[in-house]
């Protein structure tokens, strides 16, 4: 029974750290068309950032997280004008560019931070205890309740403002919202700040208790694809059920096998799907 | 030998091979010259790498299947042989066809599925599935050696000089048979696959077995090198699975030029020498490297092999300027066409 629990909270966890993650991931892939695969170099520099600022710098915690986040949306706008933007017309120069930014920013942190691993003070740091049996870091719920917030939030964003309806006009039919006024390109910037927040948080949050290294982008990146494609690409409803399964199967796997296991088995479902389905889950039955 | 039409026959026969001939002298010549081991040794990455690269660039820049999971077959060639040499002590010379081998099945496993995927699906599902071999050499970590490998993987040769001259034919039987795919009507057929599938599918063309063709045949050049490259480091580990391999092959032959085969050559050589020459930063060296990469992306998106091509041609082009105005403009004409054909 509390294993049960157990694996019921630190899925919910896992599950929801993945859906933040993946959830940028397909936005600006379904609006833009871009396969980001520096996107959790954005996870990544969400953690460091959080790192210097809180336990270097000492700013408070608000300040801090608001600066992190920020600070990583802008370089996302960076990203996306200086180096996507002129490659957009070729998905694969966009994935390699990519790529080679992720490397880039790697070996950056690795040279201003060196490949030890960094703790993160935490948020808070007590500890709960959920449903009376589950002990968990406070930390984690934290991370948790923030990510259900946000999900909500970017929710109530693309479908009750005008700029969310815009930015699904844009995903839609790039050419009909240019007719009635849509400037394409600003969306694009406006969707990969999105995304880049989002990472930011993801990694901010998830910090204190994974720690920062400069090679945390690389696990989270497969997850994400797995994630993301298993969910079929651009749907944001297949993401959300597709880290669910993602997050559960991992922790059930880690809790009751192995963790080195878990990895394989996440692979295996998703081949497995992908060779049966590969439009994912709940993607567009169509040519990707 | 006096008779210039026989003269014309020869030079016509080996047209087109110059360029080719130049390259290859220096690294035949290269012993003679530096007896430095340590140079030597390098060479011999350049020249394994080549082979990585040239691989890659079958598949993707030829087919338009765009791979990111191309440790999948170099890991699968030097796991083969270093189980193989270090369990059950077989020589070389088996290993190393046998890892070819084993990659090409891979590549066959991987190709039948990859047909149903087009695009990013394709690149993304390549990346996860060089994850699995990785995750498995960690759950086998008793008969793999998990993070650290197998150490003791018995050498080639004992003397580096034939070492050397080993890899030098790995990389001409290996990019000379890759070379002779392409300029043959198969690779014409590859291009067509590339430019509109859909159009090479309605001439008759079964679109489907080249594809799974061509990932059998880019894994088992992959596969031949990967294995080649155990017995060089002496040693297999998951750095040979890593997706950080994976990640630098691609990069460095979208450096070079994507779908010329000779450009990623050219770019392995360059940047793995490059790489080298920044030791004396050691600690800015991947910075600066990586940086790189990513300036050649974003300014030299055709690669840097055909960019210098043109370049070289329209220099060629001005040196040979003859008086009339015309041929100028000629020049300038065969420059924005040499620049719009890359």
């Amino acid at each position: 029974m509390n294993v049960l629990l157990e694996i019921l909270v630190y899925g919910a966890v896992q599950s929801a750290v993945y859906a933040m993650l993946a959830l940028g991931f397909c936005l600006i892939f379904g609006v833009a068309g871009v396969v980001n695969l520096a996107h959790t170099t954005f996870f990544m520099i969400g953690a460091y950032l959080i790192y210097t600022l809180t336990s270097l710098a000492n700013i408070p915690l608000p300040l801090g997280l608001v600066c992190a986040i920020f600070g990583t949306g802008l370089l996302g706008i960076a990203v996306q004008h200086f180096a996507i933007k002129p490659l957009i017309k070729s998905e694969y120069s966009v994935m390699m560019i990519t790529i080679a930014l992720a490397f880039f920013c790697q070996e950056l942190v690795l040279s201003v931070f060196g490949p030890v691993d960094r703790n993160v003070k935490g948020f808070i740091d007590e500890k709960l205890t959920v449903f009376g049996l589950v002990d968990i870091d406070a930390q984690r719920i934290l991370t948790l309740v923030v990510a259900v917030l946000l999900i909500v939030l970017l929710w109530w964003f693309i479908n009750r403002t005008k700029m969310g309806n815009a930015i699904m006009a844009v995903a839609q039919n790039r050419e009909g919202a240019t007719f009635v006024g849509i400037n394409a390109t600003r969306i694009f910037l406006v969707v990969m700040f999105i995304s880049a927040c989002l990472a930011a948080v993801a990694g901010a949050f998830i910090a204190p208790t994974v720690g920062a290294r400069p090679h945390m982008w690389e696990n989270p990146l497969v997850r994400c694809f797995a994630v993301v494609v298993l969910g079929g690409l651009g749907s944001l409803e297949g993401t959300i059920l597709a880290a669910l399964i993602i997050g559960y199967t991992e922790v059930i796997v880690s809790f009751t096998l192995s963790s080195y296991l878990s990895e394989l088995v996440i692979l295996g479902i998703f081949m497995t799907v992908l060779i049966v389905r590969p439009s994912g889950l709940l993607g567009r039955r169509q040519e990707a | 030998m006096s008779n210039p039409m026989v003269a014309a026959g020869f030079w016509s026969q080996t047209k087109g091979l110059g360029p080719y001939a130049c390259f290859l002298g220096p690294l035949l010549l290269v012993p003679l010259f530096i007896q430095s081991p340590y140079v030597i040794d390098l060479l011999i990455l350049c020249n394994i790498y080549a082979v990585f690269l040239a691989s890659w660039d079958l598949l993707t820049g030829y087919t338009g299947q765009i791979s990111f999971g191309h440790s999948l077959f170099i890991g699968a060639g030097a796991y083969t042989a270093g189980v193989l040499n270090f369990y059950f002590k077989v020589p070389p010379t088996v290993t190393i066809p046998l890892g070819g081998l084993v990659a090409a099945l891979l590549g066959l496993a991987l190709g039948i599925p990859a047909l149903r995927l087009k695009g990013p699906y394709l690149a993304l599902v390549t990346f996860i599935a060089s994850a699995i071999p990785a995750a498995l050499t960690a759950i086998f970590w008793e008969y793999s050696g998990g993070e650290d490998g197998l150490y003791g993987i018995a050498p080639l040769t004992q003397s580096p000089l034939l070492k050397y001259y080993l890899s030098v034919a790995l990389l001409v039987v290996c990019c000379g048979a890759m070379l002779a795919i392409v300029k043959s009507q198969f690779g014409l057929i590859l291009l067509s696959i590339r430019e509109d599938e859909t159009a090479s599918a309605a001439s008759g063309i079964n679109t489907s077995l080249f594809k799974v063709v061509t990932f059998t045949t880019s894994g088992f050049f992959a596969g031949i090198a990967g294995a080649f490259y155990a017995h060089n480091q002496l040693h297999v580990g998951t750095e040979e699975l890593s997706l950080s391999l994976s990640i630098l092959i691609v990069l460095m032959s979208v450096a070079g030029g994507m779908g010329t085969i000779t450009g990623p050559i050219f770019a392995g050589f360059l940047l793995i020498l490059l790489n080298e020459w920044l030791r004396f930063i050691e600690e800015f060296r991947l910075l600066i490297y990586t940086g790189a990469v990513v300036l050649i992306l974003l300014f030299i998106p055709k690669g840097l092999l055909p960019t210098a091509k043109a370049l070289f041609k329209a220099l060629l082009a001005r040196i040979r300027r003859s008086p009339q105005p015309e041929a100028a403009g000629e020049g300038a004409r065969s420059l924005n066409r040499a620049a719009s054909k890359q």
